[in-house]
C-alpha cells in the first residue's frame, strides 16, 4: 500500500534576469535553507536528495548536482538529478513521490536549480540568442536541430496545429488579455523577476513578433533562481507539521506523459497536446477526482506561452477543446472567476529557471491554498520538443 | 569561397580570452568569457543511406514496414516499433507534399540562425509517405510572413546547389510559386528558381506636405532617440552593437547611428550605411520608436522595408530600446 506523501516545507530565492552575484552552488542552498527553515527542521534530518536541473550547458558541467550535494549537507545519502527538458521540476517532485510513497524514505528535499543567462552571445553581444541556442541543443539531433528548431517554434508548431483545427478560438486580443492578467497577479509575488512589469493588453499586442504566432509579451523568460520543498511520507509529514504549524499539502494525485516526438499517422497528434491530456487524467484518477470542473480550484501551469497554457487547460478538461477562450470570455480566470490560474504570475512574469520552474509553481499552490484557505491545486509542468512531456500533481490542503 | 563557413564554428563566435568585473551594491563580480565544447566525428549511422541519397542523387528516401506498410520519412528505424519490430525497407517518395499544420516562421532566431531567420519550419507529408518531414520554408517572393503556407498547402522540395548530407541540404517553397516543369523536375536545385531579388521601393513624388510630415516626424524621433540614449537600460539593449542606418522616408533622409551604447540620428548622410531602411510613411519608424506598434511587424506586414533581412537583429535590438524606455517610464 502506498503511502501518502505531502509537502511540508518549501522556499524559493527571488528569481531573476541574472544572478552576478551568486552561483548555481549558493542559489541551490538559499533555496534549501528556506525549505528547512519553513519546516522547522534540520537539514540532517532529511534523508534523501533529488535534483531538477534541466541543462548541463546552462551549468556548464556534465554533473551539476554532484558539487551541491555535500554544499548542502546531503553527503553520503542518496541524491539522484532529474532532467527532463522543461518538465524537469515536475518530474522531479513525481519522482520525489514515488520514493518516498514506496516507503523508500521518511523525507526528501526536492530542489530545483538553474542558471541560465552565464550563457552569452559574443555575436549580438546580448544572453537571449545564446540561452535559446543552448536549448536548441535538445532538439532532434539527426533532423531538426540543424534546421533552425527552438523551443518557441516547436511550441509554436502545436498551437498553429491547434490553431488549424479551432480557428475561432486562441484570438490574440484574448490572449493579449491573459499576459497582461498574469501581470497583474505578479504584483503579489515579491520573488518575482517581473513584478514590476504590469502591461496593457494594447501593449501586448503591439509587442514584436518573436516567432508566429507569439509575441514577445506572450513567452515565458529565461530566468536565473532555485526552489525546493520538503516532502515526507503521512506520519513524518504529520509530526513535523504539528511542530511547525503549517498544515501539510497533500500531493494526493501524480500523472505523467511523453508523446511521440514526431508528426504524422500513428505519431503525434499535432493539433492537441495529449500528454497534458493524459497526465491530467491519471492525476485525477489518483487523487479520484471525477469532475476536474468542480474540484479544481487553483492551477499553477506551466505557461511557457499564453496560447499553449489556453490549450493546457483544455486538455486539462477545465474548458472545452475549441473554446479555452472561454477562460476570459466567460471569466473562468479572471479575477474572481471559477479558477485561479498561475498566482504567482506564472513564468511568463515570475519567470522560468527551468529545473526550478514547477517546483517554484507548487511552492506558489501550497502557499494560496494555506492562505485563500482552499481544497486543490493542479500543479503542471510542460517540455521537450513539441510540448511532448508532462507532468501533473494534484495538491490538497485539508 | 568563403574559407570561415568551412568552419565547424565560424569565428565571429569565439570570444577572445578575458574577464571583466561588474560591481553590484558596491560589490565587484569577476565575469569571465568561457565556453564549453566538443568536437565530433559523428556517424549518420543507419541515417546514412538517407542522407547519401539526399547529397548524391537528390532522391528522398523513407522506410516502409514490411508489416502494416506505414512509411516512415524521413526512415527513422529499421524495425517497425508498431508492429512488434518488424523490419522495414527503404523506399523513395516524391519530392511533392503537403503541409501536415501550418508552420511557425521564426523571427528573432537563436546565435546559430540569425543569419537564416526570418525561416519558416515545418512539417512536410511527401506523397507516398504517412509520417511528416521537418523541413525549412522560404517563399520566393522575399520575406515569408504569415498565412503564405498554411495547412495543406503543397509544397515542392528543392535541394541547395551546395550539400554536404544534412537536412540543410533542402527546403521547401509553395508548388504556387513554381512552374509545372520545375514542380514535375525530380532533384530541383535552387539556382534553378527565379529568386525575386530584394528591390528598393520608388519613392512617390514628394510633395510640400509630404515634407512638413518629415519635418514633423524627424523631430519626434530625434526627441524619442535622446531619451533611448539617456536610459541606462536602452543603452544596455545595444552594447557592443554598431550599426549605420540609413531611413529613407518620402518627405527626406536621416541615418540611425548605432555605436556600442550610444544611439543617435542626424540628418547627415552615414559614409557607408549597414543596411537602408525605407517607409513611405515616416511615422511607421516614428511610432515603433515611441513604443506604438513594434518596427519588426512593419517590416512583416511590408510598411518598412528593409535592404538585408538579416539585419532583422537591428530592428529587434530597435524594438528593445523602445520597450526599455516606456518600461523605464512605468516603474520611475
Amino acid at each position: 500500500m502506498a503511502k501518502r506523501v505531502g509537502i511540508v516545507g518549501a522556499g524559493v530565492t527571488p528569481f531573476k534576469g541574472t544572478w552576478r552575484e551568486k552561483t548555481y552552488y549558493e542559489l541551490a542552498q538559499m533555496a534549501a535553507r528556506e525549505a528547512v527553515k519553513d519546516a522547522q527542521i534540520d537539514i540532517h534530518d532529511v534523508d534523501a536528495a533529488f535534483y531538477g536541473i534541466y541543462n548541463d550547458i546552462f551549468e556548464r558541467a556534465a554533473i551539476p548536482e554532484h558539487a551541491i550535494h555535500g554544499l548542502l549537507g546531503m553527503q553520503d545519502k542518496f541524491g539522484i538529478r532529474i532532467t527532463n527538458g522543461g518538465a524537469t521540476g515536475a518530474y522531479t517532485m513525481s519522482a520525489a513521490h514515488a520514493y518516498l510513497a514506496a516507503g523508500r524514505f521518511k523525507t526528501a528535499l526536492v530542489l530545483g536549480v538553474e542558471k541560465a543567462t552565464d550563457c552569452f552571445d559574443f555575436s549580438s553581444m546580448s544572453a537571449t540568442p545564446e540561452v535559446i541556442k543552448s536549448i536548441g541543443w535538445s532538439a532532434d539531433s539527426f533532423f531538426e536541430q540543424g534546421i533552425g528548431w527552438s523551443a518557441s517554434d516547436s511550441y509554436a508548431e502545436v498551437v498553429l496545429g491547434y490553431m488549424d483545427e479551432h480557428p475561432g478560438d486562441l484570438k490574440p486580443e484574448v490572449t493579449a488579455r491573459i499576459s497582461s492578467q498574469l501581470s497583474q497577479q505578479v504584483r503579489d509575488n515579491p520573488y518575482a523577476q517581473r513584478q514590476l512589469d504590469q502591461v496593457t493588453p494594447e501593449e501586448v499586442m503591439n509587442s514584436r513578433l518573436v516567432v508566429y504566432p507569439f509575441k514577445e509579451l506572450e513567452i515565458c523568460v529565461y530566468t536565473e533562481g532555485a526552489a525546493a520543498l520538503i516532502m515526507a511520507e503521512e506520519e513524518t509529514a504529520k509530526a513535523i507539521s504539528r511542530k511547525s504549524g503549517h498544515p501539510v499539502v497533500w500531493i494526493t494525485g501524480v500523472g505523467e506523459a511523453n508523446e511521440h516526438s514526431f508528426a504524422g499517422k500513428n505519431q503525434k497528434d499535432m493539433t492537441r497536446i495529449m500528454s497534458d491530456y493524459y497526465a491530467s487524467r491519471r492525476a485525477y484518477d489518483m487523487a479520484g477526482i471525477e469532475d476536474p470542473t468542480k474540484t479544481i480550484d487553483i492551477v499553477e501551469l506551466h505557461d511557457a506561452f499564453v496560447h499553449q497554457l489556453e490549450i493546457s487547460m483544455a486538455e486539462f478538461g477545465l474548458v472545452p477543446l475549441g473554446n479555452a477562450d472561454s477562460l476570459i470570455e466567460d471569466g473562468l480566470m479572471t479575477p474572481g472567476g471559477k479558477y485561479i490560474v498561475n498566482p504567482c504570475g506564472g513564468l511568463i512574469y515570475c519567470g522560468h529557471a527551468v529545473g526550478a520552474s514547477n517546483i517554484m509553481s507548487a511552492w506558489s499552490a501550497r502557499n494560496e491554498l494555506i492562505k485563500r484557505n482552499l481544497k486543490t491545486a493542479l500543479v503542471h509542468g510542460t517540455g521537450s520538443t513539441v510540448a511532448q512531456y508532462t507532468v501533473c500533481l494534484i495538491l490538497e490542503h485539508e | 569561397m568563403d574559407t570561415e563557413r568551412e568552419r565547424v564554428i565560424p569565428s565571429k563566435y569565439i570570444p577572445e580570452k578575458g574577464s571583466h568585473v561588474e560591481a553590484i551594491d558596491g560589490k565587484e563580480y569577476l565575469i569571465a568569457n568561457d565556453a564549453m565544447y566538443t568536437f565530433y566525428q559523428r556517424t549518420k549511422g543507419e541515417f546514412s543511406a538517407f542522407f547519401l541519397a539526399l547529397r548524391d542523387e537528390k532522391k528522398l528516401l523513407g522506410c516502409k514496414c514490411l508489416n502494416c506498410s506505414l512509411v516512415r520519412v524521413p526512415p527513422f528505424l529499421t524495425h517497425c516499433p508498431d508492429c512488434n519490430f518488424a523490419p522495414t525497407e527503404l523506399i523513395e517518395v516524391e519530392p511533392v507534399g503537403v503541409m501536415n499544420t501550418t508552420p511557425p516562421i521564426t523571427y528573432f532566431a537563436t546565435s546559430l540562425f540569425q543569419d537564416m531567420a526570418p525561416y519558416g519550419r515545418g512539417r512536410v507529408i511527401f506523397e507516398g509517405a504517412d509520417t511528416a518531414m521537418s523541413v525549412n520554408l522560404y517563399t520566393t517572393t522575399g520575406i515569408l510572413v504569415p498565412g503564405m503556407i498554411k495547412k495543406g498547402t503543397e509544397v515542392k522540395l528543392v535541394f541547395r546547389d551546395r550539400r554536404i548530407g544534412e537536412m540543410t541540404d533542402v527546403f521547401c517553397v509553395p508548388t504556387a510559386e513554381l512552374s509545372p516543369e520545375q514542380i514535375k523536375r525530380k532533384g530541383l536545385q535552387e539556382s534553378e528558381i527565379d529568386w525575386e531579388s530584394p528591390v528598393e521601393p520608388a519613392m512617390p513624388e514628394v510633395t510640400a506636405e509630404d515634407s512638413a510630415r518629415y519635418r514633423d516626424a524627424y523631430a519626434e524621433m530625434r526627441s524619442i532617440i535622446e531619451d533611448m540614449n539617456r536610459n541606462e537600460r536602452a543603452r544596455k539593449d545595444i552594447a557592443g552593437w554598431k550599426r549605420e542606418v540609413l531611413v529613407k522616408t518620402k518627405g527626406g533622409e536621416s541615418t540611425i547611428f548605432i555605436d556600442d551604447g550610444d544611439i543617435r540620428i542626424d540628418e547627415i548622410r552615414g559614409l557607408s550605411p549597414d543596411f537602408v531602411m525605407v517607409c513611405e510613411d515616416p511615422r511607421t519608424l516614428l511610432d515603433g520608436l515611441a513604443y506604438r506598434g513594434a518596427i519588426t511587424d512593419a517590416v512583416i506586414n511590408k510598411r518598412l522595408w528593409i535592404s538585408k533581412n538579416t539585419e532583422f537583429t537591428t530592428i529587434f535590438k530597435l524594438d528593445r530600446m523602445a520597450r526599455s524606455v516606456a518600461r523605464s517610464r512605468k516603474t520611475s
